[in-house]
């Protein structure tokens, strides 16, 4: 083998290539080149998740659990894999991870297994009619590559009796639909997985996980055009956020979406694409022009047609709970909107979320800035701290000195910057941000100084640091450079991330804004369960009562959590929250506890009225918000409770009967 | 045991319904009828239904019948499904509320009402499934 001498050299023992693998939290972003490093070669070819860092790390903690015993296909696995360091660098800067170690560690595992230890695989008819529709390569039963899917949308305890094919165009899906049927296997598409794999170790998963049958890889519907004159694009359902927000980027226009690995079509029948431009550039079906969906019979079909029956509207009510779309998307057209060229970012600190959630609520109903968010300083510490430490003391010095617990952020035009900046005490900038990215490691390394303890004794302690005479004491201070952050990575990456953090882009918070590749910073190396929903936003008070509801809940259950963050949108009519409860998923007993405090939070959210929770809204992202929004939700009685409870019952099962 | 949606299976049913279970406890005193369509049924991938009609909880009809209509008869709910759906259900591998929200069963009639009556339905589901161990393949 080409790469003994470095298996030999550089060896890693099973027990820590687990370790890494066990942290793994498919957040998917080994799947799109948003570092400028090129992609990994072999997931490239093969497509199949197995082929990819994240498919191996699953693969190898399968195989290390017994759960999947090693085929012939494992050597091709390890084998395709160059240890060209790709996947280091992008999960690293991500969740901190080095999969390469555990690549290195599953082909000195294969290459160490005795002929009579593979097992055979046949090939049953099933798998002969899906290569015929795909061809040989892009269909299989194989148990490693199957073993890959598990935590996205296969149960961690399933038989793995699946395929998996990977059609490359909405005929052959259509094909994948009719021969399923006909031969009465079940089948589900997967997109980017991340939203599985953040539902599968909670109560959620026997209800939104593929039972058995046939998987839909959706990866190889790769088409991306833009058309700059009428601001729309059309994507497959492949492209993920990242790679259509580059392209749009090219015409000077944006495209709202999700976070940089989420599939833009899977995202917009999900979730409806939640962001922090959704005030001004709108929800659910505001976001597309057409799509086009292959449907459970098998029939392609676009919602311009029109014979078809109205594709925008919904049931409602609280026991319509929907567990997958109405169908699978190939494409859509999606909206992209001008980008001003005075475009500006601000930010707002704010020690209690009361006065933050005003201000962001007075500036979407006066429809002031483009992007609109309050972000708690949790979220502002983990998504501008390079490893999961600083961010804990970057979050310490946020809270105990700085008492900058929420920043409203805005992006706007001049105009709009001028508003904010009137309205209040003091902001934050964007060379200040650039700042604090490249300076975080050495103001975390803060936590215990001097300087600290005197700057809390400040009345504003904010002010004086960012827009006072300290100000330019801290800039000094920092050192903020590449070559100072890039000293907190391991010292061969080093090199790598001083040009990374190098380009303009890495600490220009607009650019973070559009192209989110700091969110999957959340799932560094243990997963969080985002507890999400929509409540009107005419009483702030209520949204106060929520959070605290939130909070005390988390508390009873044991739970690190904290509000992630508040957006508005429909003009400030609504408002959408995400708390967060963050665990780690190789617990059982913590994602029993997130999954009691799912279901009570969900409980208490029904009974208080006004508010849409995720159970709700998922999978309703196709239709107008209007008709998912409205009428404002009415508190449940008693009596609907108990239907409620019965119906989570009936999905979830009896053990999750408290 | 007998083959699902064959004649036995249909005599079998309507017998355990019947005999083992009490309207009012077991069926909650359920009045409603639901037509249950099944399609892709092997091996001529045709479609069958079968009707059933409770009244007081109280058995009334029990009809199997082929295509996806039932002539004469106007059902409170058409649930359609393929025919390895309706197994998984009878199998005891997947709820039927489990189907409703995945998609894999379509209900025509409403959503609410038939989650309310969805608990008394499963005593039904348990007494095919009781009736059933051969499918298909």
């Amino acid at each position: 083998m080409s790469n003994t001498k470095v298996l030999s050299t550089e060896k890693i023992s099973l027990d820590d290539a687990l370790t890494i693998a066990k942290k793994g939290s498919h957040c998917g972003m080994c799947r799109f080149d948003f570092l400028g490093t090129g992609l990994c070669p072999s997931g490239k070819k093969y497509g199949f998740v197995a082929y990819w860092p994240q498919g191996r790390m699953q693969i190898f903690k399968m195989l290390m659990s017994g759960k999947v015993k090693p085929t012939k296909k494992l050597i091709e696995i390890a084998h395709s894999c160059s240890l060209c360091g790709i996947c280091d660098k992008q999960c690293n800067f991500a969740t901190q991870l080095r999969p390469e170690k555990v690549a290195k560690a599953l082909k000195e595992y294969t290459d160490n297994l005795k002929e009579s230890e593979f097992q055979d695989v046949t090939e049953d008819d099933i798998v002969k009619g899906l290569r015929e529709i795909v061809g040989e390569k892009w269909a299989t039963n194989d148990p490693v590559i199957i073993s890959s899917y598990v935590q996205t949308i296969i149960h961690p305890d399933s038989e793995l009796n699946f395929y998996v094919v990977m059609p490359e165009n909405a005929d052959q899906i259509s094909k994948i639909i009719k021969f399923a049927n006909r031969h009465n296997v079940p089948f589900m598409p997967r997109s980017g997985g991340t939203l599985l794999s953040c539902a599968t170790p909670t109560v959620l998963s026997k209800a939104v996980c593929l039972d058995q049958g046939i998987i839909i890889d959706l990866l190889r519907l790769k088409k991306l055009e833009v058309d700059a004159k009428s601001c729309t694009a059309t994507v497959g359902a492949g492209i993920t956020a990242f790679e259509l927000q580059k392209e749009a980027y090219k015409h000077k226009l944006r495209a709202n979406l999700a976070e940089a690995g989420a599939h833009v079509c899977a995202n917009i029948a999900s979730t409806g694409i939640t962001s922090t431009w959704q005030n001004r550039y709108g929800w659910a079906a505001d976001n597309y022009i057409d799509v086009e969906i292959v449907d459970d019979k098998g029939t392609v079909r676009h919602n311009s047609d029109m014979d078809i029956k109205n594709p925008y509207t919904t049931e409602r009510g609280f026991t319509d709970i929907t567990l997958s779309p109405p169908g699978i998307i190939t494409e859509s057209t999606v909206k992209l909107h001008p980008i001003a060229d005075d475009e500006d970012v601000v930010l707002v600190p704010f020690e209690h979320l009361k006065d933050a959630l005003s201000m962001i609520m007075k500036l979407a109903r006066r429809n002031v800035g483009v992007s609109l968010i309050v972000l708690s300083r949790k979220y502002l510490s983990e998504f501008l701290c390079p490893t999961n430490q600083i961010a804990k003391d970057f979050e310490y010095i946020c809270k105990n000195y700085l008492k900058l617990n929420y920043v409203v952020d805005v992006i706007g035009n001049k105009d709009d910057k001028k508003i904010v900046e009137e309205m209040a005490e003091c902001t934050i900038d964007k060379s200040m941000m650039k700042t604090l990215i490249l300076g975080a490691p050495k103001l975390a390394s803060l936590k215990d100084s001097e300087f600290m303890k005197v700057l809390s004794e400040e009345k504003n302690p904010c002010k004086a640091i960012f827009a006072g005479p300290m100000r330019k004491h801290l800039e000094k201070g920092l050192d903020a450079s590449p070559e100072q952050i890039a000293k907190i990575f391991d010292t061969d990456l080093q090199e790598f991330f001083t040009k990374v953090y190098s380009k303009p882009e890495m600490t220009d918070i607009i650019w973070l804004h559009s192209f989110r590749i700091l969110p999957s910073r959340l799932m560094r190396q243990r997963l969080f369960f985002a507890q999400a929903g929509m409540i009107w936003a005419a009483d702030e008070d209520k949204i106060l009562k929520l959070v605290d509801m939130l909070s005390k809940v988390c508390d009873k259950y044991k739970l690190e959590h904290m509000l992630g963050f508040i957006l508005p949108m429909d003009d400030g009519k609504y408002a959408f929250f995400e708390y967060d409860y963050y665990y780690d998923h190789n617990d059982p007993d913590a994602t029993i506890r997130v999954s009691q405090a799912l279901i009570e939070t969900t409980e208490n959210c029904l009974v208080m009225g006004d508010i849409l929770m995720v159970l709700n809204y998922l999978f309703k992202g196709l239709y107008r918000k209007e008709h998912v929004l409205y009428p404002i939700p009415k508190g449940i009685s008693n009596e609907d409770l108990a239907l409620f409870r019965e119906l989570l019952e009936n999905i979830l099962g009896e053990k999750f009967k408290w | 045991m007998v083959k699902f949606l064959s004649g036995e299976w249909n005599e079998l049913s309507k017998e355990y319904i019947l005999k083992k279970l009490d309207p009012e406890k077991d069926l909650k005193n359920v009045t409603t009828s639901l037509l249950a369509v099944i399609e892709h049924v092997p091996p001529s991938d045709s479609i069958m239904n079968f009707y059933l009609d409770l009244k007081d909880g109280k058995l009334i009809d029990f009809i199997v019948n082929t295509g996806d209509t039932f002539k004469g008869k106007e059902p409170v709910f058409t649930v359609t499904g393929n025919y390895g759906t309706y197994k998984s259900i009878l199998k005891g591998e997947m709820s039927m509320a489990v189907a409703l929200l995945r998609g894999r069963l379509k209900l025509k009639g409403s959503k609410l009402k038939a989650l309310q009556i969805i608990k008394p339905l499963d005593g039904v589901i348990l007494s095919l499934k009781e009736a059933t161990d051969e499918f298909e393949e």
